[in-house]
């Protein structure tokens, strides 16, 4: 299949087993260490899925989704969180997010997340095309 | 002493500037206590009059009062309408110009193009060999700003279809156990169980699946804000006439019966200013209908609410 992820997190070593895991499963991935990073990266390569941290220095993961949804509004986004803030989590739903994902995470849940979330950015494309 | 102590009149009135209170506040209750007051030191027959003409202060006031009362609601009511549909235009008034700024650029250089070859084609229509080689270049360049508007117009398609639920296959229960995670740990701050009543055997449903979160979401924050400590929130899926069927249940306050019927209207908010929008509801509400479905709520005062929302299987 030929999902694409994209990581945000300014946690290195949290994104650097992400990485890890994802490549693992042959899934191409690619790691941004915040949100203009994320933007700049997502304007040069085409990502399906982008997994974002909530809580980054400068931009946060609701700028930054906000921007994505902008400029890319068939991208989805998952974002991922290390508290439980309900409130964040309403305003991440209604601003488009695929899914709302408390941290630690299990891997295998997080995978299948991705592959919902891009079976659904699919499903988008081709009634566009249609 | 005045014989009719409320002159408003029940006619149109100016609508910037309502009618003083003080007829209600100072001279109705002050005439009907004196009359009152006589009464107590008038002979039978005078008392009873003056009661009688005390009684009439009392409902003439009350009724102007009310009438008021209702023609502010009904204001307030045609105001959020209207505000409503100001969004809504100026939603589009972004947007169109979002759009005609975005098509306007590769306009312009389209134009300046076609110019150009024009003049390179020159009088008698048959340009100058050495100048082939630039009309090409201006061919080439609109060909590239004409794709630029397709993408920007595809774009916008997408974005126009985006508002449309996407179906995906999804069970239930995961849809719904990923908001209760989410809400679990502030509602046990706040003292508030989360029970889960999940019917094992229902099917998976097709829906979107982002949206019918959101409206978890905003269906469990709303209980656990509802329900006091101790209290308890339900989650509950079963089958219902062949539709699939989630329930949250609470254990909270309770809508009163004049509310209920208000709960899904926009702009309707129990919280103080400043705390809710009163949009929540009637956002997942149109979420809902969009699915195919209905959200419907049951509530007794004490007790505790119920939302439902039945899917389509």
């Amino acid at each position: 299949m030929g999902l694409r992820v994209l990581a945000v997190d300014d946690e290195a070593d949290f994104i650097e087993t992400l990485v890890k895991r994802f490549t693992y499963r042959q899934i191409p991935v690619t790691a941004a260490g915040n949100g203009p990073d994320a933007l700049a990266l997502l304007e040069r390569e085409s990502f399906d899925v982008v997994i974002l941290d909530m809580r980054m220095p400068g931009m946060d993961g609701l700028a930054v989704l906000q921007e994505i949804k902008k400029r890319h509004p068939l991208v989805e986004v998952i974002i991922l969180t290390g508290h439980a803030s309900v409130e964040s989590g309403m305003q991440g739903m209604s601003l488009g997010a695929y899914d709302y994902v408390l941290k630690p995470v299990d891997f295998g849940e997080l995978l299948e997340k991705a592959k919902k979330a891009y079976e659904r950015k699919k499903l988008n494309e081709s009634r566009a095309d249609a | 002493m005045n014989p009719e102590p409320t002159p408003d009149a029940p006619g149109p009135l100016p609508g910037d500037h309502a009618p003083p209170l003080w007829p209600h506040t100072l001279l109705a209750p002050g005439l009907a206590g004196a009359a009152v007051l006589s009464a107590l030191a008038a002979p039978p027959l005078v008392g009873v009059g003056l009661a009688l003409f005390a009684g009439a202060i009392c409902i003439g006031s009350a009724l102007t009062l009310a009438r008021r009362v209702r023609r502010g609601e009904r204001e307030l009511h045609e105001l959020d309408v209207r505000l409503l549909h100001s969004q809504k235009l100026a939603a589009i008034g972004e947007l169109s110009s979002g759009i005609a700024h975005e098509i306007n650029n590769p306009l312009a250089i389209i134009t300046q193009e076609i110019d150009l070859a024009r003049e390179l084609f020159g009088q008698d229509a048959c340009p100058a060999p050495e100048d082939l080689a630039d009309i090409k270049d201006c061919l080439d360049q609109v060909g590239k700003q004409v794709a630029r508007c397709c993408q920007i117009t595809h774009k916008l398609l997408n974005f126009a279809r985006k508002m449309e639920p996407v179906l995906q296959e999804e069970a239930l229960e995961q849809v719904i156990e990923d908001m209760a995670v989410l809400v679990e740990r502030e509602a046990a701050g706040r003292g508030v169980a989360i029970r889960r009543d999940y019917d094992q055997s229902l099917p998976p449903v097709r829906t979107d699946v982002p949206l019918l979160r959101q409206v978890i979401l905003n269906l469990l924050t709303n209980a656990m804000h509802a329900t006091p400590e101790g209290g308890t929130i339900t989650l509950a899926t079963c089958r219902q006439n062949g539709r699939a069927v989630i329930e949250v249940r609470d254990t909270g306050c309770g809508i009163p019966p004049e509310n209920l019927p208000k709960v899904f209207d926009p702009f309707f908010t129990t919280k103080e200013p400043g705390k809710g929008t009163g949009l929540g509801l009637s956002l997942s509400h149109g979420i809902v209908a969009r699915l195919g479905g209905n959200l419907t709520a049951q509530s007794a005062v004490g007790k505790g609410s119920v939302f439902t929302v039945s899917l389509p299987l």
